[in-house]
């Protein structure tokens, strides 16, 4: 569950924001219902189990980015928006504003709210709005990695778990005189600029800056604005105050236990973490200095760590826990529906099933691919697999959309997903003209799912006359794009929704591009795709990049993930099923006992 | 003898230096660590991929790595240790400090009791071989050891811990439970006690009535919801303890000893009274220095009742003494037992399924100590359940090959009575094979109970070694190795010169 | 499996004690210990139920390339009939098309346990014979030759014994699709639990050695190969068959746990305890799934300790049946081995189940 800012910005695209409506949006009244402080609170305790245990502060780092940090950080932390349950991003004006000051170049000015303050009583202040940036920019880094992925040259400093596209391409922000504000300036257009910059889970910059040494907030603003953009190709000295400050960033605040010193769990949310068990429990309190908008219901919250899923089940029925998010199969959600006083949460997630044909070997001849496909049989695979979950799924038809999607529909009207709709053996069996081609089929052999779609594939595929290689394996991920199989049944998470994400898995020769695919035209349609910034253009390059996929027989969709979570009656505030990967925790602090 | 126990520890040392190898070689090439992240989509797959190279030296190989992580562990030897980090970034030395204790509270006490009533059911079923009772002991065990360990575990929790809150909801028990239950109990006693089929079935109708007057008295009352034993068990079971323990160590016809027994449960049941206040305020030491007191004076009761053989007298009195101890800190717990229960974190659910405490509850060391204890309990079951069988079926052979012996026929010939033969002649010498299993069993327990800790959600030893083995984070599981040899070794040699004091036989070569 | 004698190196055993006196004249040691051994009512039910598991096992959906008389393979996805529910029926008995009910797929639970019957006891039995034949020639070497030899191997032993099972399990888990898949599992789960088969052959080797018909083959000019083989080792079966039969059933349990964290058969190859433990969700929804494999398990375990425990009883000479108190005045009953060393005794009895 890593991405979790790229995955901001593929829900945003996917719930269709419109990118360049800052002027309308920007005075947009927050949802929030709770603006009286106090007078909600319901207090009690509500306990979440949690499959990984806590390790560290800064879930932004490329170590710490793991979905229990990242929750943790939701509710310890504010910013200036946040992804609601819809996809759609939405503001929190008590921790600060912005808006869009210029459309070209694309300039956004940031302000931080007065009541927007760090649970040591600090301001936040322009130091963490620029930290922000610095981290999430890349802007510093003029290092160069090998094949092995160790740094031969240069220096990077912020190691940052999301995609620095986009605000690569900005100025150094100007910061206001009251250091209440910073504007960006883009030098190119960018999409994604409402979600790629964000403050939520930056760790507290003046504990990072004092334990570098530096006197104040200007000292650290200086060394920023001092220390120009790193260049790879000509890698400068490596400034030994700001690679101090970056290695604070990146390592000093992973932590299993409550750190002795209070200054490395700072909050600015409705949250701070009271006591942590090493691996086994975080206790969550209401934060006593928050100001803002979003305040806490609770008297605590404590999550429990249960890696088994039977034993979630278990717990919850035991009413151990409250909350739960379990694996999603037939018999999890069945076991769920049999204990009473429980609601059931379910819905599409943001991944999806997908099976690739690699362009060389046996499938190098587009006929054979082509046949493979048409023995493919998804609605099967979907039956057994999703249906007993959601009766009313359909197969997916589309590498770039989701249903939910506006684009979804009228791309598959035209893709040509339609020729592979039901297992068409004749077909198949025709194209191939008598050839009995033998397909290596690799897979996670630890998956049920994937097992379960290889054995119905090979099943259906035998009958047209293909032989099936089994190469199902625990270590598939480090064997993706090695030419050892010929076909790969895996999942994408959030991507091929996005449209930043497009390219690298389809681009000729990216980095997730492991089938070796390559098309002049998609490749073309792409590159004009991360530039273009009107939404209907984007839905329009998007549908023709799908077109050319299934045109060229590169593998087929299977289908679009469910996600399940659970909680005990006592639980308010959790009404929906939310797909991205901060799932039950993206409003905790609407979070209420009832009574 | 110190020649010996040196040249030993030389050579586990270099045992432990070549396992160390070829366990670090292992976990190298068991696969990718980089696998995750490769066949994800991240966009800063890059960064990642060199953060973890720089983490774990990926770029070096695996057999020069080894070194590296040696150079660490090295350093051991001055106070430094560094066994690396964990992929979260964790010191394995401060992994390793967590997790041992959390392993230790999980495991010794199953261990322990697994080891008490293995040898009990194991040395009563070889008295009784192919007996009724020894067949169906034989088949429980059995089936026992063939359950997969997770299998246990889910039943335990639906029925041990789901339905019985449930049933605390209400704390009645219907009659046809108890009618159930009765006749269970009558069957089990039957077999236990051998004799004619009259006798047996005497003993299947008392039992069975006995057992459903008790189940009708502990439902009518709630019991189970305000459990507790009051001073009128305390007495019967003392006095019940008295006389057994008087049968064990000095045969019924050594009245002192029966006596100073007797004496003993009198003088417990007076602190039961006396000492209420105290307990309310006491923690665990002080629970374990009014224990050395009572046995202190137990001990002075044997010696000055004693008579011509006193070490009969003052055995009888410490263990009846320390049953009474026992019996009143149950009782204190019990009393507890309602304000645990009704905790708002427990919210009248008191038997869980995960975890080792309930976070952030407080209370007095009776409340934390009730909390510690439910949480092992289903646990330490299905750990003994499938432990159980192991022991038993070593001490019923250790017990039949020392029934056959010699000296018992000689000890059974010059006229001494079966209880003697039993417990001073056969009993003993059957121990001491025990012994080596036993040590050695104890040492393996550090390694922790990997599937148990799984899914009881205990973050253990063998938590800790199977995530890192699942992630191919080497450091973890090289320190838990490491941990895990050292015991084993240390406790092999502890075995070996335990057997050789034990057993004047068996020489060690010095 | 650790051994009571864990380790006694160095320790020299206590001199050798007479032969046991054979209870009846005229008859062979072989045909002594299959009576015994028949007069074992566990053991003997357990060998039964056991043999018909596997004849079960096998003639129901063949063996390799040769068919069995049930419809379903368990490669086949048939459509899912009666939502996957299992159509065996016992009042009155009725087979039905899918006795033991149907995965989500739709492959037959009958021909899938069954098939993981066979694997199962593949592994069970590859296990078994090759710890065997290490731990055997391991602990003969260094029994026999004593000195340097034992030395080295004992140390040796020493060291596999710290290494865990579970990470060779994990290296194997992960290469051996392209190994051979169960067949380079089993193989490899039995290079690493002979330990305490050598320990215990070994043992009884430094006994035998001392015995006065080594001397004498010794001094016919018998070559140590011979005398470790022809004449020690049948001296030794005893221990060896129990510890075998031990050691077997606990393989089965080693593979269930490894399936359970999923490091043990992949996918998909099926066994029994790979079966129950992806099932396992399933438990209270589909009980069928995960209670079929489960019972099939419990069921050959429970046999192969049930013989395990009649092979130890019959290899036995020192065992009787006894009874308390009467033993006094039963005069049939003769006299059993005397002075037999503690640890020597134990070697053949005491080597009880282990887990994994």
């Amino acid at each position: 569950m890593k991405i979790r800012r790229y995955g901001v910005a593929v829900a945003v695209a996917a719930a269709g924001a419109l990118l360049f409506s800052a002027c309308s949006s920007s005075d947009d009244s927050p949802k929030s219902t709770t603006t009286g402080a106090a007078t909600a609170k319901t207090g009690g305790t509500i306990t979440v189990a949690e499959v990984n245990a806590f390790f560290s502060f800064n879930s932004l780092t490329a170590n710490g980015n793991t979905d229990i940090n990242s929750k943790v950080s939701l509710a310890t932390q504010s910013g200036f928006n946040y992804v609601d349950d819809k996809l759609t991003l939405q503001k929190d004006p008590s921790f600060g504003t912005y808006e869009v000051v210029k459309q070209d170049p694309l300039t956004v000015k940031y302000t931080l709210s007065d009541k927007a303050q760090w649970s040591d009583g600090t301001p936040v202040s322009a130091d963490d709005l620029l930290l922000a940036w610095a981290v999430e920019s890349g802007w510093y880094n003029d290092g160069t990695t090998n094949a092995d992925g160790k740094v031969t040259k240069g220096t990077n400093y912020f190691d940052y778990a999301g995609s620095t596209l986009g605000l690569n391409d900005t100025k150094f922000p100007t910061v206001s005189d009251d250091k209440k504000s910073i504007t960006i300036e883009y030098t190119k257009p960018f999409a994604d600029w409402e979600s790629a910059y964000s403050v939520q889970g930056i760790p507290p910059a003046h504990v990072i800056w004092k334990h570098a040494g530096l006197a104040n907030e200007d000292a650290f603003i200086k060394l920023l604005q001092d220390q120009p953009k790193g260049d790879p190709s000509k890698p400068a000295k490596t400034n030994a105050t700001l690679k101090k400050i970056s290695d604070y960033f990146n390592t000093g605040f992973d932590s299993k236990t409550l750190p002795s010193d209070p200054s490395l769990y700072l909050s600015d949310g409705p949250y701070i973490v009271s006591a942590i068990d090493q691996g086994k429990s975080l206790t969550l309190v209401p934060n006593t200095k928050y100001q803002g908008d979003h305040t806490a219901k609770l008297d605590s919250i404590v999550i429990r760590t249960i890696a088994d899923p039977q034993a979630q089940i278990q717990a919850l029925q035991n009413g151990e826990v409250d909350v739960i998010a379990p694996q999603a199969n037939a018999d999890t959600l069945a076991a769920l529906d049999q204990v009473p006083g429980v609601q059931v949460h379910k819905g599409n997630q943001l991944s999806y099933d997908h099976i690739d044909l690699n362009f060389s070997g046996v499938f190098k001849d587009k006929n054979v691919r082509e046949a493979f496909l048409k023995t493919i049989p998804r609605q099967a695979i979907l039956d057994a697999i999703i249906t007993p979950l959601d009766s009313s799924a359909k197969v997916l038809n589309s590498q770039l959309f989701v249903p939910a999607q506006e684009g979804y529909a009228d791309s598959v009207a035209n893709n040509g997903s339609s020729a592979y709709g039901e297992p068409d053996i004749d077909g198949a069996k025709k194209l191939l003209n008598g050839a009995t081609p033998t397909v290596r089929i690799l897979y996670n052999s630890d998956n049920p799912n994937r097992v379960d779609a290889f054995t119905l594939i090979s099943q259906s595929a035998s009958k047209a006359g293909f032989k099936i290689k089994n190469e199902g394996d625990v270590n598939w991920g480090s064997r993706l794009g090695d030419g050892s199989y010929d076909a790969s049944i895996f999942g994408w998470i959030s991507s091929g929704v996005g449209v930043s994400g497009v390219p690298q898995i389809f681009g000729t020769g990216q980095s997730s591009n492991f089938n070796g695919y390559s098309n002049k035209s998609a490749d073309a349609a792409m590159s004009k795709l991360i530039q273009t910034t009107d939404k209907s253009e984007q839905t329009k390059l998007q549908q023709e990049i799908d077109k050319d996929i299934f045109s060229d027989a590169y593998g087929l969709p299977l289908f679009q993930s469910i996600g399940v979570d659970a909680e005990s009656s006592r639980v308010g505030g959790i009404d929906t099923f939310n797909p991205n990967q901060n799932g039950v925790w993206w409003n905790v602090w609407e979070w209420t006992v009832k009574s | 003898m110190l020649s010996y126990i040196v040249r030993r520890l030389v050579a586990s040392f270099f045992i432990l230096l070549g396992a160390s190898f070829i366990v670090y070689l292992l976990i190298a090439y068991s696969g990718d660590p980089l696998a995750e992240i490769r066949s994800s989509n991240s966009p800063s797959k890059d960064t990642q991929i060199a953060v973890r190279t720089e983490m774990l030296h990926l770029n070096v190989p695996p057999v020069l790595r080894y070194f590296i992580w040696l150079g660490g562990a090295s350093k051991c030897l001055i106070g430094q240790c560094d066994l690396g980090v964990t992929l979260q970034n964790q010191p394995v030395t401060a992994a390793l400090g967590q997790a041992i204790p959390a392993t230790l509270q999980l495991l010794t006490a199953a261990t322990l009791l697994a080891i008490v009533f293995g040898i009990a059911i194991g040395v009563v079923t070889a008295l009784r071989q192919y007996s009724t009772l020894d067949y169906a002991v034989t088949f429980m065990s059995f089936l026992f050891f063939s359950l997969p360990v997770f299998w246990v575990a889910v039943l335990l929790k639906e029925f041990g811990a789901i339905k019985f809150n449930n049933f605390l909801a209400t704390a009645t028990i219907s009659p046809g439970v108890i009618v159930a239950l009765a006749l269970v109990s009558g069957v089990v006693w039957a077999v236990i006690v051998a004799g004619t089929w009259r006798r047996r079935g005497i003993t299947f109708a008392v039992a069975a009535v006995v057992t459903a007057l008790v189940l009708v008295f502990l439902s009518a009352t709630k019991w189970f919801q305000t459990p507790s034993l009051g001073p009128v068990v305390i007495a019967v079971t003392g006095v019940a303890i008295a006389y057994g323990a008087t049968v064990l160590f000095a045969g019924l016809r050594n009245r002192r000893a029966l006596y100073s027994a007797l004496i003993s449960v009198g003088i417990g049941l007076v602190a039961y009274f006396a000492l209420q206040p105290v307990l309310d305020r006491t923690g665990f030491w002080g629970l374990i220095g009014l224990l050395v007191i009572a046995l202190a004076v137990a001990w002075a009761i044997g010696h000055f009742m004693g008579g011509y053989d006193r070490t009969q007298s003052i055995r009888a009195a410490m263990l009846t003494t320390f049953g009474m101890s026992l019996l009143i800190v149950i009782d204190r717990f019990m009393q507890s037992w309602q304000s645990y229960s009704d905790n708002p974190l427990v919210r009248g659910r008191p038997i869980p399924t995960i975890g080792s405490k309930i976070p952030g509850l407080d209370g007095d060391f009776w409340i934390t100590g009730l909390d510690t204890m439910t949480h092992l309990i289903l646990p330490t079951i299905s750990i003994i359940l499938i432990s159980l069988a192991s022991y038993t079926r070593y001490s019923r052979a250790s017990m039949l090959e020392v029934m056959g012996q010699d000296y018992v026929r000689t000890a059974r010939a010059k006229g001494l009575s079966e209880r003697v033969v039993v417990t001073r002649h056969a009993f003993r010498n059957a121990l001491i094979p025990l012994a080596t299993i036993v040590a050695f069993d104890i040492g393996g327990m550090i390694g922790g109970a990997v599937i148990t800790e799984n899914v009881f959600s205990f973050q253990g030893m063998g938590q800790l070694f199977l995530t890192g083995i699942k992630s191919i984070d080497p450091n973890p599981v090289m320190g838990v190795a490491i941990v895990t040899g050292i015991t084993a070794v240390v406790f092999n040699l502890l075995a070996d010169l335990a057997y050789s004091a034990l057993d004047p036989r068996v020489r060690v070569k010095a | 499996m650790t051994s009571p004698l864990s380790n006694m190196d160095e320790v020299s055993p206590a001199p050798a004690s007479p032969e046991p006196e054979e209870q009846v004249r005229g008859l062979s040691q072989g045909r002594i210990v299959f009576k015994r051994f028949m007069d074992h009512r566990g053991a003997v039910i357990g060998i039964i139920v056991f043999l018909l598991v596997l004849v079960l096992a096998i003639s129901s959906i063949g063996l390799g390339p040769i068919p069995g008389w049930w419809k379903y393979s368990y490669k086949e996805t048939p459509d899912i009939v009666n939502g996957g529910h299992p159509s065996l029926q016992f009042f009155p008995f009725h087979l039905g098309d899918h006795p033991f009910g149907q995965d989500r797929v739709g492959r037959d639970m009958f021909a899938m346990t069954m098939r993981g019957t066979q694997i199962s006891i593949s592994i069970m039995i590859i296990v078994g014979v090759v710890s065997a034949l290490i731990g055997i020639l391991i602990g003969a070497s260094s029994g026999y030759f004593r000195g340097k030899v034992e030395a080295v191997l004992m140390r040796f032993t020493d060291m596999i014994i710290i290494i865990p099972s579970l990470i060779a399990a994990a290296v194997i888990a992960k290469s051996s699709q392209h190994l051979g898949g169960i067949w380079f599992l089993a193989v490899f789960l039995g290079f690493v639990s002979w330990t305490g088969m050598a320990r215990l052959v070994r043992g009884d080797f430094l006994t035998l050695r001392e015995r006065e018909f080594v001397d004498a083959a010794r001094l016919a000019g018998a070559s140590n190969r011979r005398i470790i083989f022809k004449h020690i080792l049948p001296n030794a079966i005893g221990v060896i068959t129990v510890n075998t039969t031990l050691l077997m059933s606990s393989a089965i349990l080693t593979e269930t746990a490894l399936s359970y964290v999923g490091l043990g058969v992949q996918a998909p190859d099926i066994s029994l305890g790979k079966l129950i433990s992806d099932n396992q969700a399933a438990f209270s929804t589909r009980p069928w799934l995960f209670w079929w494999p489960g019972l099939f398990i419990v069921v050959i375990c429970l046999c192969v300790n049930f013989v395990g425990d009649g092979l130890r009883d019959a290899f036995d000479p020192r065992q009787k049946k006894f009874r308390l108190k009467k033993d006094k005045d039963d005069q049939r009953v003769a006299p059993v081995a005397l002075e037999a060393p503690i640890d020597d005794a134990l070697d053949g009895t005491s080597e009880a189940p282990g887990r994994p």
